[in-house]
């Protein structure tokens, strides 16, 4: 009697040499009703282009709204509140705000209104008083000093429509001020509006109070901690300022899109349990078909888990070609759609987090086929080896 | 030691009304190795009960059953699927190979989750068996005579102690029958029990000994006890015995 015992034979080696058998064994049985296999892996594969395009559809509107509003929630803007008659914010108040706030970037501004000119045109534009621009702005033309003692930043709006660019000349109130720099096109909304604005030193501005007070945080988290302070701190007395923070919005907003996107996963899925309904079908009409045969295999010895691993196999090879088809087909049909239609973006498109939804598909196609195979694999598996023998 | 016996067993089944169906009835069985017994009776006498009680398809209601001496009455799925494997060979009316498998693939089916490669052996069984060019065809492009050697060579692939065919020519010409039988004699001589379940007359020619199964009833069950060494392997003067036996 030879006692060949594999199950003694621990490891991953020997787990995959279980399967390798049973995988080549369930292909040729697949192979035998080609019509009926190649319908249930269509249906997988149309599950899985459901799932995967919805997904990468529904993460793409989420990316697209996510590059629109930008970093619109990193940033608060303090103004004083009239209401409370308060007109402008003291050097008390900005540091009061510091105080509150911690880490975040402080910058307050002086504002006012002028008429800038450059070399044929003008126009009529903000004009603020800024020692550190830096901290809450970015420079496309010449270098933002850290510092700011002389000469004028420029907001992209301004700078086109006058074009001028750093090292012109600029009027400004009827003086003529040096361009330093000028800054990158903004893409967040702030009431600051620095695409329409020029910067100067705080020294061309004799007023008394600063009209505004930005706070540039890293995330919308942190900028919305620091609301929180400055609400609880400054305003803990009376109600010195008014805040504009948009991270709430933003908030709801990203809540939005990812709803839209569970809710177009969910439409997805539908599909695929549609898909894993046919599985089950194909698979328990061919295990019923099968039924002596399977009994023969009981009856000659080979274990109810063996079996069990065979008709897995089955359903899993299903799913794994019907995912395979559909991940490829969303590729084509993502690319396609790249290709041939400028209004989409190709960057939001071709997001390395799409792939993250490529790969739930590909899954949760072979899951899917794993999942509709195991009932019909197990029933098969434990059924009695002398009932299924019966004629 | 006898490859195979059972002791007292009986099988019911529930039936459909009160009473229970008594497929076997204080069954006293026994088979020496290289033995081949045939088991004859009308439809419905518990002919395929009896043959899967002893293939340990199916568990004895009460009595006891050894295989090679081995008390194998109660044993769990598992076990009793390890122990057919490993000791019991099992040649079928309708064949029952499977389709997607080739000759050697099939022969070595009991072994195809085992760690190593048995088509080696399986390839030397099919020669042995006439069908050393045949190797790699599927059952479709065998004959009926050749899909039964084949299921021959399957049930041997273990070396098993205990051959059961269950009409094994039943779906065989004549001259084919003979043949299939012929290499069952040779399968004994190797020390094989073989248990034949049959309608068939020249299955009891071959026989060394034949039974009499009528309504789950067995007589001669068990062999000669003053004869303790008749092993089966000189067929010839038991043959002219068993046959007034089975006509009886």
């Amino acid at each position: 009697m030879s006692r060949s015992d594999a199950a003694s034979r621990s490891g991953v080696s020997g787990w995959l040499r279980g399967w390798r058998p049973a995988v080549s064994m369930a292909a040729r049985n697949l192979r035998r009703n080609r019509v009926r296999t190649a319908l249930a892996v269509l249906g997988v594969c149309i599950g899985v282009l459901a799932v995967a395009a919805l997904g990468i559809f529904g993460n793409v509107l989420a990316l697209g709204a996510a590059d629109a509003i930008g970093d619109i929630g990193t940033q608060i803007v303090v103004s004083p509140n009239a209401d409370a008659g308060v007109e402008s914010l003291s050097d008390a108040d900005v540091a009061d705000i510091r105080r509150a706030v911690g880490g975040p970037a402080v910058v307050p501004l002086y504002s006012d209104n002028a008429i800038v000119s450059g070399q044929s045109d003008q126009q009529f534009a903000t004009v603020y008083g800024v020692e550190e621009p830096g901290l809450a702005f970015e420079a496309a033309e010449g270098r933002l000093p850290e510092r700011h003692r002389q000469g004028a930043i420029v907001g992209a709006g301004v700078a086109e429509d006058l074009s001028i660019g750093a090292g012109d000349t600029v009027g400004i109130a009827g003086r003529q001020v040096r361009v330093v720099a000028v800054l990158t096109e903004s893409e967040t909304f702030s009431p600051v509006a620095p695409d329409d604005a020029v910067f100067l030193p705080e020294s061309a501005f004799s007023a008394d109070g600063y009209a505004q007070v930005l706070v540039v945080a890293d995330s919308g988290e942190s900028a919305r901690a620091a609301a929180d302070d400055i609400r609880e701190e400054v305003n803990a007395r009376e109600e010195r300022v008014d805040l504009f923070e948009l991270a709430a919005i933003v908030d709801e907003v990203n809540n939005f899109f990812s709803l839209l996107s569970t809710f177009l996963l969910g439409l997805g899925a539908i599909s695929l349990v549609v898909a894993g309904v046919s599985i089950l079908n194909v698979m328990l009409m061919s295990t019923v078909e099968r039924r002596q045969e399977i009994g023969v295999m009981r009856a000659v010895g080979v274990t109810r888990r063996d079996v069990l691993r065979v008709l897995l196999s089955e359903a899993g090879l299903i799913g794994a070609a019907g995912a395979a088809a559909g991940t490829l087909l969303t590729v084509l049909l993502v690319a396609g759609l790249v290709a041939f239609t400028p209004e989409v973006d190709a960057s939001l498109a071709l997001d390395p987090t799409n792939g993250y939804y490529l790969l739930l598909a590909l899954g949760f196609g072979v899951g899917v086929g794993l999942v509709s195979g195991a009932y019909p694999a197990w029933k098969a598996a434990n059924e009695r080896p002398v009932e299924a023998l019966r004629n | 030691m006898y490859s195979i016996e059972l002791r007292g067993v009986t099988k019911r089944y529930p039936g459909g009304g009160a009473e229970p169906v008594i497929a076997l009835d204080d069954v006293d069985f026994a088979v020496r190795p290289g033995e081949f017994v045939a088991v004859v009776g009308p439809s419905g006498s518990g002919k395929s009960t009896l043959l899967n009680v002893l293939g340990l398809l199916d568990d004895p209601t009460s009595g006891q059953r050894l295989l090679d001496g081995t008390d194998v009455t109660d044993l769990s799925t598992a076990e009793r699927t390890r122990a057919r494997k490993e000791s019991i060979g099992f040649v079928f009316q309708d064949f029952h190979l499977l389709p997607t498998l080739t000759a050697v693939e099939n022969v070595a089916l009991p072994t195809a989750f085992d760690p190593g490669d048995a088509s080696g052996r399986a390839a030397d069984l099919l020669t042995r068996f006439g069908l050393g060019d045949r190797l790699d065809h599927e059952p479709s492009e065998l004959s009926g005579g050749q899909k039964q050697r084949v299921a021959i060579a399957r049930s041997l692939i273990n070396e098993p102690s205990v051959l059961l065919a269950d009409e094994p020519t039943g779906n065989l010409d004549t001259e084919t029958g003979e043949s299939i039988l012929a290499e069952f004699e040779r399968v004994k001589r190797e020390g094989v029990a073989v248990v034949a379940v049959t309608h068939d007359p020249l299955v009891e020619e071959y026989a060394d000994r034949v039974v009499e199964l009528t309504d789950g009833v067995l007589v001669g069950g068990v062999p000669d006890e003053d004869d303790p060494d008749r092993n089966g392997t000189d067929p010839e003067p038991q043959e002219a015995e068993t046959a007034t036996t089975g006509d009886g």
